[in-house]
């Protein structure tokens, strides 16, 4: 017979220790849902990007077909595929509880992530030198916002993915080490399709 | 969501990673941005053709990483995920296409005065 607790500061919607509840599951899907409204933040970017990329938001400045280069963006998602790749490829270790299989996934991503983040901070900084800065116009502050939402993003993963690599050795895989893994999989794997979407809609199609 | 299992190593979560699926999820999007990139630079079409072959490269990278790296199918590990992705997408299509289609109209009715200053947002 269920119990019913008193509504009050006290109640606790879910109890941690319940063993009807799925902990890893509950999280993962809490942290999907995180990442569908992280989703329309870029939506929103993405939107800004469109308006503002044309000669009238430009002022008198530089627009997409003069700052992209569709072949440094391939290096790029070599780079930002590979990592998330690597990192997928980890967790595969993480079915058997191989400890290193899956530090050394991490490892290369990290490794991987920091090519990538080169590529786009030489992009980012060269700009900048040029007198093209984000407050220069209204098409770059887009473009800036857009371009470094997403390094930002990667920045954070980075972050994620060393507090990994203390936690595997120290907690071992505990049920909350293996969500924060799955998690990040799923973060990471996301970078990967925000990516796609910039590459194509940034230095393809806006650059036309 | 799934039963509660003893052993976290055994969650649907963690036994679905394939070292196939990601690799198969990676060199796809590879294969479809090269694609992409080959049309974009040896272009010969218009632009509206040009973006609907881009788009469609995009598309088909975006479903093969959804079923092969986020493993999104029915099962019932996953069928909730796959609900609120099919639900999320046409609030993306919809913000996108009708902010762009409204500032179309208003690019269109939009007089540009020659050697008119910039205007900026304290004037």
């Amino acid at each position: 017979m269920a119990i019913q607790a008193p509504p009050g500061a006290g109640t606790r919607l879910f109890h941690p220790h319940f063993e009807g509840h799925d902990q890893i599951s509950a999280r993962t899907l809490g942290f999907w849902l995180y990442m569908l409204s992280d989703a329309l933040i870029f939506t929103g970017l993405f939107v800004a990007y469109a308006v503002l990329n044309n000669p009238m938001a430009a002022a008198a400045g530089p627009i997409a077909p003069q700052i992209v280069n569709q072949v440094e963006g391939l290096w790029q998602t070599y780079a930002v595929l590979g990592s998330v790749a690597a990192y997928s490829l980890g967790t595969v270790a993480l079915k058997s509880g191989n400890k290193g299989g899956v530090m050394l996934g991490i490892v290369l991503s990290i490794l991987l992530a920091l090519v990538f983040l080169y590529f786009e901070a030489h992009d980012l900084l060269g700009l900048l030198a040029a007198g093209n800065g984000p407050s220069r116009s209204g098409y770059l502050s887009a473009f800036f916002v857009l371009v470094a939402t997403h390094g930002l993003h990667m920045v954070f993963g980075i972050l994620w993915m060393l507090v990994m690599l203390v936690q595997i050795p120290t907690l071992g895989f505990s049920a909350n080490v293996v969500a924060r893994l799955i998690n990040l999989r799923m973060f990471w794997q996301f970078q990967a399709t925000i990516w796609v979407l910039v590459y194509v809609y940034v230095y393809m199609i806006g650059a036309f | 969501m799934s039963a509660p299992r003893s052993n976290p190593l055994d969650h649907p979560e963690v036994r679905q990673a394939s070292a196939w699926r990601y690799m198969a999820g990676f060199i796809s999007t590879i294969v479809l941005m090269q694609a992409a990139l080959y049309v974009t630079t040896h272009q010969q079409l218009p632009f509206a053709e040009y973006a609907f072959t881009i788009a469609g490269l995009a598309l088909a990278a975006l479903l093969s990483q959804a079923a092969l790296l986020f493993g999104l199918d029915i099962s019932r590990a996953q069928i909730w995920k796959s609900v609120s992705l099919v639900l999320t997408v046409p609030l993306f299509i919809l913000a996108v296409g009708l902010s762009v289609w409204m500032f179309q109209n208003l690019a269109a009715r939009t007089m540009i005065m020659p050697n008119m200053p910039q205007p900026t947002l304290l004037q």
